[in-house]
């Protein structure tokens, strides 16, 4: 190896050196140090143990929302079936089965309209970008004594196509995941 | 003169009977009019039904869209609905499913539009237009009445069944079920298009 190439090389092996010393120092400078306040462990760690479930309807006085009936009985006609396909539950009840009221280990579902955009089908397939129809709910775990076990937000929509009503089903579906995660 | 009046007698007898004989199959013809038009009457209030029943029974609605809710009924299904004096009836080829008039709890009627061209293959075919005509076609569309018959089975769970009918076909559903007997609550109309929050 001649020494004016020798020389090259050794400043290049520095420069690279030096750069990946400055980087690993930025590195560690950046990371986040620990935070005043404690965050609450996230929900989807908790797990629930259920045989049964019960799907409460949401009453039409329950909030000030006014939600079309449609709308509410898509939502839990959809729940009921996509709750039948997780495979979880021996038994899922619907609101005011007297059935489940023997039921062990049941776990009682209700879910709390939060907002509502009706939406258009027309102006979502005229525009593609307004129109959407969107329903958000908080889902509420609660045994049967009452005492709330889990609450989460889920948010149905549908944006391009398809009827208002798909909305619902999209809702269902996010619901039965969650239910998935957690029992 | 007693000569003359017996020889004019007989001439003004025969006279009389052939008139007689003239007027008779007019006034033959006549009273069989007559006989003929009030046995008619008479048939008519004899085959008149009684007084009109409680119950009513409408003709079956074609074509009708059971979007969810029924017991055995596939999602989106298109049958025939039915007011039944005991009921309403959805039938979808060998499926038929019962709602009794005394397990209602109550019936929603709205009003939506649906798209002209719709569905898989139509949401395609609007999207192959070039220059945006898919868009264009998306402007048409038709009104429809969504009718929402809310009921319990015989554990008493709940149960929610919604159909889409022709514009004005859900109304006429719900009076028929209500002058069956069902039960309806006053309800409050939803406001249109705009985001709510409690």
């Amino acid at each position: 190896m001649k020494p004016r190439t020798k020389s090259v090389f050794q400043s290049v092996f520095s420069v690279t050196r030096g750069s990946a010393a400055v980087l690993m120092a930025v590195s560690i400078m950046a990371q986040p140090g620990p935070s005043a306040k404690p965050e609450p462990a996230p929900q989807q760690a908790l797990k629930l143990t259920a045989s049964a479930i019960q799907l409460e309807r949401s009453s039409l006085t329950e909030t000030d929302l006014v939600i079309p009936e449609d709308t509410r009985i898509s939502t839990y006609e959809n729940l009921i079936i996509q709750l039948n396909k997780t495979n979880k539950f021996q038994h899922v009840y619907r609101s005011g089965d007297r059935n489940a009221a023997t039921a062990p280990d049941l776990v009682i579902l209700r879910l709390i309209p939060e907002a509502f955009t009706p939406g258009s089908q027309k102006l979502r397939e005229v525009t593609t970008v307004a129109g959407a129809t969107s329903i958000k709910v908080k889902i509420q775990f609660s045994s049967r004594d009452g005492k709330i076990l889990l609450e989460k937000e889920v948010k149905g929509t549908v944006r391009f196509y398809g009827e208002n009503l798909r909305a619902t089903s999209d809702l269902a579906k996010k619901v039965a995941g969650v239910v998935k995660k957690i029992i | 003169m007693k000569i003359r009046s017996s020889r004019i007698k007989p001439c003004m007898k025969s006279k009389q009977q052939e008139i007689v004989w003239r007027l008779l199959p007019p006034a033959g013809l006549l009273i069989f009019a007559v006989a003929v038009v009030l046995l008619t009457t008479a048939a008519s209030a004899l085959n008149r039904q009684p007084a009109t029943p409680q119950v009513l029974q409408s003709k079956p609605f074609p074509n009708v869209k059971c979007v969810i809710g029924l017991e055995n009924v596939k999602p989106n299904v298109r049958g025939t609905l039915s007011v039944l004096p005991i009921g309403l009836e959805f039938v979808t080829g060998n499926t038929k499913a019962n709602i009794s008039i005394a397990s209602i709890l109550d019936i929603f009627t709205g009003q939506e539009s649906r798209q002209d061209v719709s569905g898989p293959i139509g949401t395609a075919a609007k999207a192959a237009i070039p220059y945006g005509g898919g868009r264009v076609v998306s402007l048409f569309s038709h009104t429809v009445e969504v009718l929402t018959v809310e009921y319990e089975d015989s554990n008493g769970g709940f149960h929610g069944a919604i159909f889409v009918l022709g514009e004005g076909k859900a109304t006429a559903v719900k009076d028929q079920l209500v002058a069956n007997g069902a039960k309806v609550t006053t309800h409050v109309q939803a406001p249109q298009q705009e985001e709510q929050k409690p």
